[in-house]
C-alpha cells in the first residue's frame, strides 16, 4: 500500500512496456483479439494527441528548414542556406560548447543533490506518508510562476540583495559579492534549482524499488555503510539516474528563458539564440536550429541509454 | 442624435474648453452620433501591442466614450513583431513601433488607412509626416517613422517616399531616449554617450538587448567616442556593423556591463536596486524608478537623443462595421483624452493641441514647455511625481524631440546586423 | 517496510542536506515573501519601503496593464483542462499497456521522445502547424495540445511504475467472484490505484499552470498567466506579482493539505475495508 502511495508523485517510469509478455498471464491470451481491440481504444488517445501535437510539429520544422526567408515572410522552398549558415557560423558552435558546458554542470550538481536527497528520503524517512510529505514540500516552490521566480532572484542574490546582506551583516565578506548575479553561477544556481527535483523523482522510484534483503546481505557480510552505498546501491540506482539525467540534460538544452534572465542578457544558449531567431521572424532558421539540436539531444540520450540500460526500470 | 445621457456626458467631459468645442465643430459631421451606435452593437476590437501603450485606462475610458469594447493584451517587443505577422487573425488593431513597421507591413498583414478618414490628421505632429519636427529641422537618422509612415495606394505594401491618402500606423506615443543615471552613485558629471564606457563603472552599466535598439545605442556610444565615424547609424554598412559589435564585444570582455536588459521592468529593477549606475533607459522608467524614493536623472547627452515612436495599425481582415469602429476607435485615441494620459507619463502624444485641452496649465508646462511645476505634479493614479518647483530632465518637447540623433532602426543588412548581434551576446 | 530505523550520523548527516536543499528551494520565495509586503511606493527589489498589506489589496484591483483575473481564469481553465485529459489518457493508455498490442513500442518510444524534445521546438512546431493550416492558436486549442505533450508523458511514466507494481491477485480474485470487467475496474482496480491518481492530475496541474515556453507562441489571442506576468514586464510592475506569488504559495500549501487530507481518508477508510 505504501508502494502505491509512494508514486503519486513520483514520474517514476516503469511498467510492462518494453515486455509487455513478461507480465501477461496466460488467461489474457484467450479473446485475444477483443482484448486487441480494446488496447488500441485504450492506447489511441494518446496515440493521437502525440501524433497530432508532436510528429506533426515536428514534421512541420523539418520542413520549414529547408524554406527560405526574408525579413517579414517566409517562403515554401527547398534550400540549405538555413544549415549552411547555422553549421558555418562559429557561433552556433560556440553556442553549442557553452550550452553543453551549461548541461554538464548543472547535470553533475543535481545528479549529486537528487541523489543525496532521493536517498535520503528513500532510506532514512520512515513512513510513506512523510515521504510524500516532504516531497510535496519540496514542489510548493514551483507553483509559484517562473517569471515572478526569476525576478526575484534579482533581490536576493543582487549587490544589495537579502543574501549579500546577510554575508556582510555576518562579517564573511566586506564587498558585496558581483558574481551572484548575472554570471554563469547565477545561471547554473538557478537551473539546479529549477531542474533537481527531475533527478529527485525517478532516483527516488528506482530506490525504493531495491530488494532491502540485498542491501541487508551486503551488510551481513560485512560492508560498511560506504560500500554497500558504492557497490550496491548506487549500481542498482543507475537506471533512475540515467532517466534523471536524461530530463535534466533535455531540460538545460532547450533552456532560454534561465539563461537570458540569470546571465542578465550576456550568455548566450542554443534555445536562446532560437527564440531571439523566431523574435526576429528568421522561422527557417530557428526551424533548422531546432532540429540540430533535436539531433543533438538524441545523440546524448542515445548515449545515456547505450551507457546505462533503462530499460530494467521499464 | 440617439445619444444617451452618459454618452452625452462624457464626451462632454471629454471635450472640456472651449477651442475643443471649435475643434469638434469642424468634424462634427464625421463623429456625431458614432458613439452610440458601437454601444448598441457590441462592437469588440482586439488590440495588442507592448505593456508601454496597453493600458487598461485606456480601454475603460474607450468604453465608456464610445462603447466600443478594446481587449488589450500585452507582450513583449519581439511577441509583438512575432505576433503581427504570424497571427494576423489574433488582432484587430497592432499597437507596434515604426521599426517593427518596417518588418511586417510588406508582409501584406495590416491595411493602410485612409487619411480622409483621420480627423485629426492635419494636427499630427509634422515628424510623422514630413520628418521634420520644424521646416527647418534636420531629419534624423535611421527608420524615421515618415520614411514607413505611407504606403502607394490602397492595396499597396511600398512605403511611400511621399505622404499619400495611405497611412501605415497612426503615431500614438513616442519619445527621446537617452541615458538613466543614478546622481548619487555616478559621482561625476555625464555629458556624453561615451561616458558609459567610463572605467569607474566598470560593471554598472547596461543597454538594451533589443538589437534593433540596442545596436543604435551602441552607435551613438561609439561614435560619442570616437571609435567610428558612421556614414548613416540607421543603415550600417557590413563594416560599420563589424566595428560596431566588435567594440561591444571587447567591452564585455572587459567587464563593463552588469546585464542587458530586454523589458521596460528590467530597467527599473537594475537602477532600482543600485546593480546599475548608468544604463540606456526610457523615460517613464526614469520616473518609476524615482517614485520609489531613489533618486535617478534622465541624462541629456551632447550628441543628442536615440528616439522612438508606435502607432497602432489596423489588421487586413478587418472590414464593415469593425473597420468603422476601427477608425472611429483611432479618432478618438487622437482626439486628447489618451494624448494627455500619455504625456502626463513623459510619453509625447501624435497630436499635441488636442492633448493640451486636457491638461492642466501646470502639467503642459512641466511636461511639454521645460517649465519649472507650479504645483506638484502627478500621476495618472494621483501619486506626487515631482515636486512643485521641478523641472523636466531635458527641458521642453521641442528641446528634446529636436535633439534626435537618430532613430530606433530595421537596416539593409538587417540579417547580418542580427547574426552579429547574437556573436555579441553570446561572446 | 523501512528497516533503516537507526537514526546514525549518516541520518543527520543526509537529514541536514536535506534541510538545506529545501532552504535552497525556498531561498528566492523568501525574497517574494518579504518583498510582497512593500509599503505603497515599494519597488520589486530592496530597500523596501514601509510595510504594508496594499498589495494584496491590489491584486483584486485593475492593474494598469495587463489583467490577472481573465489570465488567471484561463491558466486555472487550461490547467484544468490538462489534468483531466492527462488522468484519463495516461490512465486509459496505462490500461492498454499491459497488454502485448502491435505497435505498442513505437508509441512507448514516441511517449519517451515527447519529454525529451525541448519545449521551444514544441512551441515553435505547433505554432507554424496551425499557422500553415490556417487554424487560429487559442490558449485552450494549440496551447492546450502543447502542453499536453508534456505532461501525458509523465502521467504515462506514473502510470508504468503503477501498474508495475500492481497486484494482478486483486482482480483475479475478483473475477472469480464472478465480478465483471467495468466491476473489477470501478470497484477493485481504481479505488487501489486512485492516490496515483491524484498525483497524476497534480503533476499535470503544476507543469500546466506554469508553463512558459510551449504555450509562447500557440496562445493565440489572449494570454495564459505566465504570459501575462511576462507583458506585464515590459511597463512598470509593482511588488504586486510578489503578493501573487506569496497568495499562490499558501493556496499550495492549502490544496496540498487537501490532497494529503484526502488520500489519508482513503487509505484510512480501505484499511477499513480490508479489515471488514
Amino acid at each position: 500500500m505504501s508502494e502505491a502511495a509512494t508514486t503519486t508523485t513520483m514520474p517514476g517510469p516503469g511498467a510492462d512496456a518494453a515486455a509487455p509478455a513478461r507480465t501477461a498471464p496466460p488467461a489474457e491470451r484467450r479473446g485475444a483479439s477483443a482484448r486487441n481491440i480494446a488496447s488500441y481504444l485504450q492506447a489511441a488517445p494518446l496515440a493521437l494527441i502525440l501524433f497530432v501535437f508532436l510528429l506533426i510539429p515536428i514534421a512541420t520544422i523539418v520542413v520549414v528548414s529547408f524554406w527560405d526567408y526574408d525579413f517579414a515572410r517566409i517562403i515554401p522552398d527547398f534550400v540549405l542556406t538555413n544549415y549552411k549558415e547555422a553549421l558555418g557560423s562559429s557561433v552556433t558552435w560556440r553556442t553549442y560548447l557553452n550550452t553543453l558546458r551549461y548541461a554538464a554542470i548543472v547535470w553533475a550538481l543535481t545528479a549529486v543533490i537528487g541523489f543525496m536527497t532521493a536517498y535520503f528520503l528513500a532510506f532514512y524517512v520512515r513512513s510513506a506518508t512523510m515521504q510524500m510529505v516532504l516531497f510535496l514540500v519540496c514542489t510548493v516552490p514551483f507553483l509559484t510562476s517562473n517569471i515572478i521566480r526569476m525576478i526575484s532572484w534579482i533581490p536576493f542574490l543582487g549587490r544589495n540583495g537579502l543574501l549579500n546582506s546577510a554575508l556582510i551583516h555576518i562579517g564573511i565578506v566586506d564587498e558585496p559579492l558581483e558574481f551572484l548575479l548575472f554570471s554563469d553561477f547565477a545561471v547554473v544556481l538557478a537551473m539546479v534549482h529549477l531542474y533537481t527535483l527531475f533527478m529527485v523523482a525517478p532516483v527516488f522510484n528506482t530506490l525504493m524499488r531495491i530488494d532491502r534483503s540485498v542491501v541487508e546481505a551486503a551488510r551481513d557480510a560485512g560492508a560498511s555503510g560506504w560500500q554497500t552505498l558504492t557497490n550496491v546501491i548506487i549500481p542498482l540506482a543507475k537506471p533512475g539516474i540515467a532517466i534523471g539525467s536524461i530530463f535534466v540534460v533535455t531540460l538545460v538544452m532547450g533552456d532560454f528563458i534561465t539563461v537570458r534572465f540569470m546571465s542578465g542578457g550576456q550568455s548566450a544558449s542554443v534555445g536562446l539564440m532560437m527564440a531571439n531567431q523566431i523574435s526576429l521572424l528568421q522561422y527557417p532558421a530557428a526551424a533548422a536550429n531546432a532540429v540540430i539540436l533535436l539531433i543533438t539531444v538524441l545523440i546524448i540520450v542515445a548515449a545515456i541509454i547505450r551507457l546505462v540500460d533503462i530499460r530494467k526500470e521499464l | 442624435m440617439t445619444n444617451g445621457k452618459k454618452k452625452g456626458l462624457s464626451r462632454r467631459a471629454m471635450l472640456k474648453g472651449t477651442a475643443a468645442a471649435a475643434g469638434l465643430a469642424a468634424g462634427s459631421g464625421a463623429i456625431t452620433g458614432f458613439p452610440t451606435i458601437w454601444a448598441q452593437s457590441n462592437i469588440t476590437l482586439r488590440q495588442f501591442g507592448t505593456g508601454v501603450s496597453n493600458l487598461n485606462a485606456i480601454a475603460e475610458r474607450c468604453k465608456q466614450d464610445l462603447g466600443i469594447t478594446l481587449e488589450m493584451t500585452a507582450l513583449d517587443s519581439d511577441a509583438t513583431a512575432q505576433r503581427t505577422v504570424t497571427q494576423p487573425d489574433s488582432y484587430d488593431i497592432a499597437d507596434i513601433e515604426y521599426w517593427i513597421c518596417k518588418k511586417v507591413f510588406p508582409a501584406g498583414v495590416l491595411q493602410p488607412m485612409d487619411t480622409n478618414k483621420i480627423k485629426y490628421f492635419d494636427k499630427i505632429v509634422p515628424l510623422f509626416i514630413t520628418g521634420k519636427l520644424t521646416p527647418d529641422s534636420v531629419i534624423a537618422q535611421g527608420t524615421a517613422p515618415h520614411t514607413v509612415g505611407f504606403v502607394e495606394g490602397m492595396d499597396s505594401t511600398t512605403f511611400a517616399k511621399e505622404p499619400t491618402q495611405w497611412m501605415t500606423l497612426i503615431p500614438t506615443i513616442y519619445n527621446a531616449d537617452t541615458l538613466g543615471i543614478r546622481p548619487d552613485l555616478v559621482g561625476r558629471e555625464i555629458k556624453n554617450w561615451k561616458d558609459i564606457l567610463d572605467p569607474a563603472f566598470k560593471g554598472k552599466t547596461s543597454i538594451l538587448n533589443i538589437p534593433s535598439i540596442g545596436i543604435m545605442d551602441a552607435a551613438m556610444i561609439c561614435e560619442s567616442a570616437g571609435i567610428i565615424t558612421y556614414g548613416d547609424k540607421g543603415n550600417m554598412t557590413k563594416e560599420e556593423i563589424d566595428t560596431t559589435i566588435d567594440f561591444l564585444i571587447k567591452t564585455k570582455k572587459d567587464g563593463q556591463f552588469r546585464a542587458f536588459w530586454k523589458t521596460f521592468d528590467e530597467s527599473v529593477n537594475l537602477m532600482a536596486s543600485g546593480e546599475v549606475v548608468i544604463q540606456s533607459m526610457w523615460s517613464p522608467a526614469v520616473a518609476a524608478v524615482r517614485s520609489k524614493g531613489v533618486p535617478c536623472v534622465y541624462q541629456p547627452l551632447e550628441e543628442g537623443y536615440r528616439s522612438w515612436g508606435g502607432g497602432l495599425g489596423i489588421a487586413k481582415h478587418l472590414s464593415g462595421a469593425q473597420l468603422d469602429a476601427a477608425y472611429e476607435y483611432i479618432n478618438w485615441y487622437l482626439s486628447g483624452w489618451v494624448g494627455a494620459y500619455l504625456n502626463r507619463q513623459g510619453y509625447y502624444s501624435a497630436v499635441l493641441e488636442t492633448a493640451k485641452e486636457n491638461m492642466t496649465p501646470n502639467e503642459w508646462g512641466f511636461w511639454m514647455e521645460g517649465k519649472p511645476a507650479e504645483e506638484d505634479i502627478l500621476s495618472p493614479e494621483g501619486k506626487v511625481m515631482e515636486k512643485t518647483g521641478a523641472v523636466r530632465d531635458g527641458g521642453s518637447f521641442y528641446d528634446r524631440m529636436g535633439h534626435v540623433a537618430c532613430w530606433n532602426a530595421v537596416m539593409d543588412e538587417d540579417r547580418y546586423m542580427v547574426s552579429k548581434w547574437n556573436e555579441f551576446i553570446a561572446s | 517496510m523501512r528497516r533503516d530505523g537507526r537514526r546514525g550520523p549518516a541520518f543527520w548527516l543526509l537529514g541536514g542536506f536535506f534541510v538545506l536543499f529545501v532552504l535552497f528551494l525556498y531561498g528566492p520565495l523568501s525574497t517574494i515573501v518579504l518583498l510582497s509586503f512593500q509599503g505603497p511606493d515599494g519597488g520589486l527589489t530592496f530597500p523596501m519601503n514601509g510595510v504594508s498589506l496594499n498589495w494584496f489589496r491590489n491584486l483584486f484591483e485593475k492593474q494598469a496593464v495587463g489583467d490577472f483575473g481573465g489570465s488567471f481564469l484561463r491558466s486555472l481553465i487550461l490547467g484544468v483542462m490538462v489534468m483531466a485529459t492527462t488522468v484519463a489518457v495516461s490512465l486509459l493508455a496505462g490500461l492498454a499497456f499491459r497488454r502485448r498490442f502491435r505497435g505498442a513500442t513505437f508509441l512507448f518510444y514516441l511517449a519517451v521522445a515527447s519529454l525529451i524534445v525541448p519545449s521551444i521546438l514544441v512551441s515553435l512546431g505547433v505554432g507554424l502547424g496551425f499557422q500553415i493550416a490556417g487554424v487560429p492558436p487559442a490558449w485552450y486549442s494549440s496551447a492546450f495540445g502543447a502542453q499536453l505533450t508534456w505532461t501525458l508523458p509523465f502521467g504515462l511514466l506514473i502510470m508504468f511504475a503503477v501498474f508495475n507494481r500492481f497486484n494482478r491477485s486483486y482482480e483475479e480474485a475478483a473475477r472469480d467472484l464472478g465480478a465483471s470487467s467495468w466491476q473489477t475496474f470501478s470497484n477493485v482496480v481504481l479505488p487501489i490505484i486512485l492516490p496515483s491518481l491524484i498525483g497524476v492530475g497534480l503533476f499535470g496541474f503544476t507543469l500546466s499552470y506554469d508553463e512558459f515556453a510551449r504555450t509562447l507562441m500557440t496562445a493565440g489571442t489572449f494570454n495564459t498567466l505566465p504570459l501575462e506576468i511576462y507583458g506585464m514586464t515590459t511597463n512598470v510592475t509593482t511588488p504586486v506579482l510578489y503578493a501573487l506569488g506569496t497568495l499562490t504559495t499558501l493556496f499550495s500549501f492549502l490544496i496540498i493539505l487537501g490532497v494529503l487530507a484526502t488520500i489519508l481518508v482513503l487509505r484510512a477508510r480501505r484499511a477499513r475495508r480490508t479489515a471488514g
